[in-house]
């Protein structure tokens, strides 16, 4: 009883005051529930309501990356030792003067982690028609059953008009934390 | 054959609104459309079409009204379109008209990549409010 701080050096203070400074207008970490979704979807619909464009695009966005996660995030989540069926991500919102911005981020396994990077520079090489292009093509053949997390990357990054951030951090030999910045002009 | 009529709905998913009619051969999809399953969701509504064509033979109006869609209903979408031309291609007669919101530049575009890809003509009307 006498020394609970030692249990966790977490301070959610230092988290709040952190994300307060960056602007950040919603921060989740756990299970990527169909729910949960729904939840944090509806609430970017519904609070940027003042610029219907920007939240749309928010929406759309914050759609495929977080099926992304809750079909492909190498990690599920954990409660003591019962995993439960629900994969694992984070998000991000947040404001800027010019730009909303959402990161999601993820582990993923370090055999996939190239290829994925790849794909976003691939994405982030091409001029907006060719992109076009490159998602009717990737429509056209794709028909794995959840529809392939590549094709919502390119729709990701048409719906932002701007380019997509990677940032991967290696965790350890057979996992790295693969982060994806989308910025949306206001 | 029998209509195909279904409420939308904005729950853990968002189920699209599906009006399909028999009779006057007017076929509406409309709302929001991010499925759980959604080729489950799609190829009733794909099969109501080829046998329209094949049964019925007769003119076949086919509105859209979506206002969202995810990447897998966008495939969907695309199979139901290409399935609409297949019909024209025998001799059908068809008419598709997109109804969006003139402000949503994306949505727009969505509709010039589905017209191309599924080489059918759509013809763009401004939803009203």
């Amino acid at each position: 009883m006498s020394d609970n701080t030692s249990k966790s050096r977490f301070s959610l203070f230092d988290y709040r005051a952190k994300a307060d400074q960056q602007n950040i207008l919603v921060s989740y970490k756990g299970p990527f529930s169909g729910l949960i979704l729904k939840d944090i979807g509806e609430y970017i619909a519904e609070n940027l309501e003042s610029n219907q464009q920007a939240s749309k695009k928010l929406f759309k966005i914050f759609i495929e990356l977080a099926q992304n996660i809750s079909y492909y995030s190498a990690e599920k989540n954990r409660i003591g030792t019962k995993i439960t069926k629900h994969r694992v991500g984070s998000v991000v919102i947040g404001e800027l003067d010019t730009h909303y911005f959402m990161t999601t981020g993820n582990l993923v396994s370090n055999r996939s982690i190239e290829i994925l990077s790849e794909k976003c520079d691939f994405i982030n090489s091409l001029q907006r028609e060719d992109l076009r292009k490159y998602k009717r093509e990737q429509r056209n053949l794709d028909t794995s059953e959840f529809g392939g997390a590549n094709i919502g990357l390119i729709t990701v990054a048409l719906t932002s008009n701007n380019p997509l951030e990677v940032m991967v951090s290696e965790v350890d030999e057979s996992h790295s934390f693969f982060s994806l910045t989308v910025y949306i002009n206001k | 054959m029998e209509d195909i009529l279904i409420t939308g709905t904005k729950d853990t998913y968002f189920t699209p609104s599906v009006n399909f009619n028999v009779e006057s051969g007017v076929c509406e999809l409309g709302g929001e459309s991010y499925l759980e399953e959604t080729v489950k969701f799609y190829d009733p509504l794909i099969k109501w079409v080829k046998d329209f064509g094949i049964i019925e033979k007769r003119a076949l109006v086919f509105d859209f009204k979506l206002i969202y869609f995810n990447t897998s209903s966008s495939r969907c979408i695309l199979s139901l379109l290409k399935e609409l031309k297949s019909y024209k291609n025998r001799g059908g007669d068809v008419t598709v008209t997109w109804y969006h919101d003139p402000e949503d530049e994306d949505m727009m575009e969505e509709v010039e990549d589905f017209m191309e890809d599924a080489n059918i003509e759509i013809d763009l009307v401004e939803l009203e409010d």
